[in-house]
């Protein structure tokens, strides 16, 4: 989440020689990221989740405090506390609180004889640069306070609080609060709330004040609220209610339970003296959770571990000190405001390291030994394969893993929360995308081929998907056997045996597919090599024409010629014209010179085979 | 059978000599070496010969054909060379050659590739762990409980799946850092882990893809620090980026490391002095950080023992920072239009 604090109101904290931008730099290198300076003034930080203490001008002039020492600039705490005033008189609030855990901290006074008018020029000034709109004296001092003190504050006109009356509770469903913005909310169940003694809604806790009960002009008596609420609910009732303002995204952060009274009084001072008003009432403070203090063991040895290098124990303890920490023995107790945020000696580690500078820390190249290297993966012929396929003319394409129904295919799995229709269900086939990418570039070229690689997620009872990596091939404007035999080209280069099962499909429009499993693939690869010793006698080629008929397969032929003889060492497809065959035929024989005598028994061997399997002959 | 081959052979030379075009060479070799040529008759007449004479003739006929195909060879270069002299013969040869169709590597491979041959280097072992994975690997053994605000960053998408009583919810893994789990269970240390992978965050604009990959780091051993996180990076700043290329880590925070860091790098644009597209100089390259001991625990490591770091980032994104290709709309990537992807 990003704050905006003006340098100028940090000054209110911290005297320093350092300029704005020293300071965005120190924080950037050692707390947190400055974005933007705005004007030479306003710098705008991204505080990060775990340090709520940041969203304010007293927990970014802490980090100062700290930070701008160590980058050798002065860094003096001026801040004085508001005197604290007498907190007496006759006007009471009765409080009923249904589960402690609710608000763990409440805290309210009653000021009277307010006068509601315009704030000072200085108020609505600093306001202004934070993004807040003034409004009056009595709201914009509690918007001041949580933007200085980063403690949410509520005014109520005490006077509509009927029968001067709170009930703290969790919303039933369907309950109804307009808020201050005017806007009708309905509510979910489990939000926290506030309902006075008339059974109205008064507060949308720590998200929203309620209409009903707003300061307005003619507001006398004013109820100013400062409390801690349970950060999980305040965050799932206002993500729920889509309902996301400063309040809401501080309190779910987690606020300062020790800061709650000191912010109280601070507010209360500020206010009697913009408004002329008076305190009315007890200090109300009910606490429902008792914080203890938190301590962790101090251990300078870990902390180099860390780092990698040797921090004094001075520098240690120094640095700790100044960001708030109480350093006693061996323990090191934790500031109230950074109590949900460190735990553990590595939480102190990252604390000093920072401020002690991670660009002073050496770079070093780890030693040891060297992992045991176990290959499990199929990294490098993946790459061969897409080498290949890229140098015969294919492009390589990416597809989302996800697709829309019309391309899931049987069982693909559902996902809960699509982003939109096309992206409904993960994908079980390579095919249909790539398929689909074709038809869109259909004006590219007459021919394209195209392939991707990735995994395809398939449906396995009781546990994750299968998400095996596929191959998948699409071509348009190639002939089927030029599209085959890059397939098989593609096995060769490999290494797996021509006999690897595959399939291509055939599609409308000249198009075709094929898929493959690519672990299957991988798992029989280079197993196809085996080495024939040279000899130095010739082979003989020579040429056949065979008559075929459609129920026989090329595998079936091959099968029948090369296991004729030994000496057949090769054989291949030269042509087909109409039904006549002719295949190439390579004779060689290991031990002696073959000649043309050898070849012609073999030959008439073969074709006497061919004839009584299959009735296949020779044309003539 | 009587053979004259010397005569064949100087008719031969005589004939090849008057030659001067590419057509009647063509004759030449028709009349010779063709189908119906001389040597081919001489050929099938000693076949049919006797064994002695065969054995005698078939040896002069060998070493005609050698003769002639050697003449016939040296004439075509001589032809060529004679081509010169044509009038188009010097344009012809700039005229583009005929180049056969070679396609195109998808950017995310270019660039897996280069990030791996940088981290392979350093003993780096790649691996590849699931991309639809149980809430358990992607969060929960990151020291990210089920109720924590910092699994709002994630946009995650949820599987239509029955839920695991242990392993919780499946998901698609919207980083890579599941991997780092998987891996440290595999009980094999020392860890020097590449886990490039595909992950699926609930977002889609320029910026933002559905499905996009990352890769992550994973150094366990003794005595790891922040120091030798500081030196990959070094390295692979050297090597990815160049020379001129500086980083700084920032604090930052995140759940499945103490210290956790933000890696930015000088800004390729205007050098580091500060522009538009970075922040005073510096632009974010990613996460990283020092492993919680929580998370080693949940990896089976005893974390007085180990300790590791790790980093998680988006492969797109540093290819994009490297080349300065300003690609106006990352969705490019997935669209697969063969225009956009002949460029690479």
């Amino acid at each position: 989440m990003n704050v905006l604090i003006p340098f100028s109101w940090l000054k209110d904290y911290v005297k320093t020689n350092a300029g704005v931008r020293d300071v965005a730099k120190a924080l950037s290198e050692h707390s947190f990221s400055v974005e933007k300076i705005v004007d030479d003034d306003v710098l705008e930080i991204e505080v990060t989740p775990n340090r709520g203490d940041g969203l304010s001008v007293l927990g970014i002039a802490r980090e100062l405090a700290a930070v701008l020492p160590a980058k050798g600039f002065s860094a003096e705490w001026i801040k004085k506390p508001f005197p604290v005033k007498k907190y007496s008189g006759k006007d009471k609030l009765k409080v009923t609180i249904s589960d402690n855990s609710l608000v763990p901290r409440f805290s309210a006074a009653v000021i009277d004889k307010v006068k509601v008018k315009e704030s000072p020029a200085l108020t609505k000034e600093r306001l202004s640069k934070v993004g807040i709109r003034a409004i009056n004296n009595v709201v914009d001092v509690t918007n001041y306070y949580m933007i200085e003190l980063g403690q949410p504050m509520h005014a109520f006109d005490y006077d509509k609080i009927m029968g001067h009356e709170m009930i703290v509770r969790e919303s039933k469903k369907g309950e109804e609060i307009v808020t201050l913005d005017g806007v009708k909310r309905i509510l979910p169940e489990g939000v926290i709330v506030i309902e006075d003694g008339d059974g109205r809604l008064i507060d949308l806790c720590g998200i929203m004040g309620g209409l009903n009960s707003e300061v307005d002009e003619n507001t006398t008596k004013v109820l100013l609220f400062v409390q801690v609420y349970d950060p999980v609910r305040i965050r799932k009732s206002s993500m729920s209610l889509g309902h996301r303002t400063e309040a809401a995204l501080r309190f779910e952060k987690g606020v300062d339970f020790e800061s709650v009274i000191p912010s109280l009084q601070t507010a209360v001072g500020m206010l009697t003296e913009l408004s002329g008003g008076e305190v009315s009432s007890e200090l109300i403070d009910l606490t429902g959770t008792v914080y203890t203090k938190k301590h962790i063991k101090i251990d300078y040895e870990k902390i180099n571990k860390i780092a990698g290098t040797e921090i004094k124990k001075d520098f240690v303890n120094a640095t700790l000190t100044s960001l708030g920490f109480v350093i006693k023995g061996n323990d090191v107790y934790v500031p109230s405001w950074r109590y949900d945020d460190i735990d553990i000696i590595e939480d102190l580690a990252e604390e000093v390291i920072r401020i002690y500078g991670y660009q002073d820390l050496p770079n070093e190249l780890p030693g040891g030994t060297l992992p045991h290297h176990t290959k499990t993966n199929n990294f490098a012929l993946e790459d061969k394969a897409k080498d290949f396929l890229k140098h015969m003319g294919f492009f390589e394409c990416y597809n989302y893993s996800a697709v829309p129904g019309n391309m899931a295919g049987q069982g693909a799995l559902k996902v809960k929360n699509p982003l939109n229709a096309d992206l409904e269900f993960l994908r079980v086939s390579l095919t249909p995308k790539l398929l689909d990418v074709l038809n869109k570039n259909r004006g590219y070229s007459e021919s394209v081929k195209l392939f991707e690689l990735s995994s395809v997620y398939l449906p396995k009872k009781g546990d994750l998907p299968e998400q095996p990596y596929m191959l998948g091939i699409a071509a348009k404007g190639v002939d089927f056997l030029v599209f085959k035999g890059i397939i098989e080209a593609l096995f060769e280069e490999l290494g797996v045996s021509a006999d690897f099962p595959f399939e291509i499909g055939e599609h409308a429009g000249g198009i075709l597919s094929c898929e493959i499993s690519f672990d299957e693939l991988a798992g029989v690869a280079g197993s196809g090599r085996v080495y024939s010793p040279l000899t130095g006698f010739n082979s003989i080629k020579e040429d056949i024409t065979i008559i075929v008929g459609d129920t026989t397969s090329f595998s079936e032929i091959i099968s029948v010629v090369s296991n004729a003889d030994v000496r057949v060492n090769k054989v291949s497809f030269k042509d087909v014209y109409e039904n006549a065959l002719t295949l190439s035929i390579e004779f060689l024989d290991r031990a002696k010179q073959i000649t043309s005598e050898d070849t012609k028994a073999i030959r008439d061997g073969i074709i006497k085979n061919l004839d009584s399997k299959y009735g296949i002959k020779l044309k003539v | 059978m009587k053979l004259d081959t010397e005569a064949i052979k100087s008719e031969a030379k005589e004939m090849l000599e008057k030659s001067g075009e590419p057509g009647s060479l063509a004759e030449w070799h028709s009349k010779y070496l063709g189908k119906k040529g001389i040597l081919r008759t001489l050929t099938s007449d000693v076949s049919d010969l006797a064994v002695e004479e065969k054995k005698e003739l078939g040896r002069k006929v060998n070493e005609l054909k050698s003769y002639l195909e050697e003449a016939y060879a040296g004439s075509l270069n001589s032809v060529t060379s004679i081509k010169k002299d044509k009038p188009l013969e010097n344009f012809y040869k700039t005229l583009p050659g005929k180049k056969p169709e070679i396609g195109h590597l998808h950017l995310i491979t270019q660039a897996i590739r280069e990030i791996n041959e940088v981290f392979s280097k350093l003993g780096f072992i790649r691996v590849r762990y699931p991309e639809v994975e149980w809430d358990y690997y992607s969060f929960e053994a990151l020291n990210m409980p089920k109720t924590h605000p910092a699994r709002d960053e994630w946009e995650t998408f949820f599987i239509d799946l029955p839920e695991d009583p242990k392993l919780g919810k499946v998901v698609i893994t919207p980083h890579t850092s599941n991997g780092q789990i998987r891996e440290m269970l595999k009980g094999n240390l020392p860890i020097r882990m590449l886990n490039i992978s595909r992950c699926g965050r609930r977002q889609s604009d320029i910026n933002h893809v559905p499905t996009f990959y990352q890769f992550e780091g994973l150094v366990v051993d003794k005595n790891i620090s922040i120091t030798h996180l500081k030196g990959v990076l070094e390295y692979l700043i050297y090597n990815f980026f160049g020379k001129d290329t500086k980083f700084r880590l920032r604090p930052y925070d995140f759940r499945f490391t103490e210290p956790s860091f933000e890696v930015d790098v000088t800004c390729g644009i205007c050098g580091g002095k500060g522009c538009r597209f970075c922040k005073e100089g510096w632009v974010e390259l990613g996460g990283a950080g020092m492993v919680h001991p929580n998370v080693l625990k949940a990896g089976g490591i005893d974390p007085e023992v180990y300790s590791g770091f790790a980093f998680g980032w988006g492969v797109e994104r540093v290819l994009m920072m490297r080349t300065g290709l300003k690609i106006d709309d990352i969705r490019y990537l997935f669209e697969n239009n063969l225009k956009f992807l002949e460029q690479f």
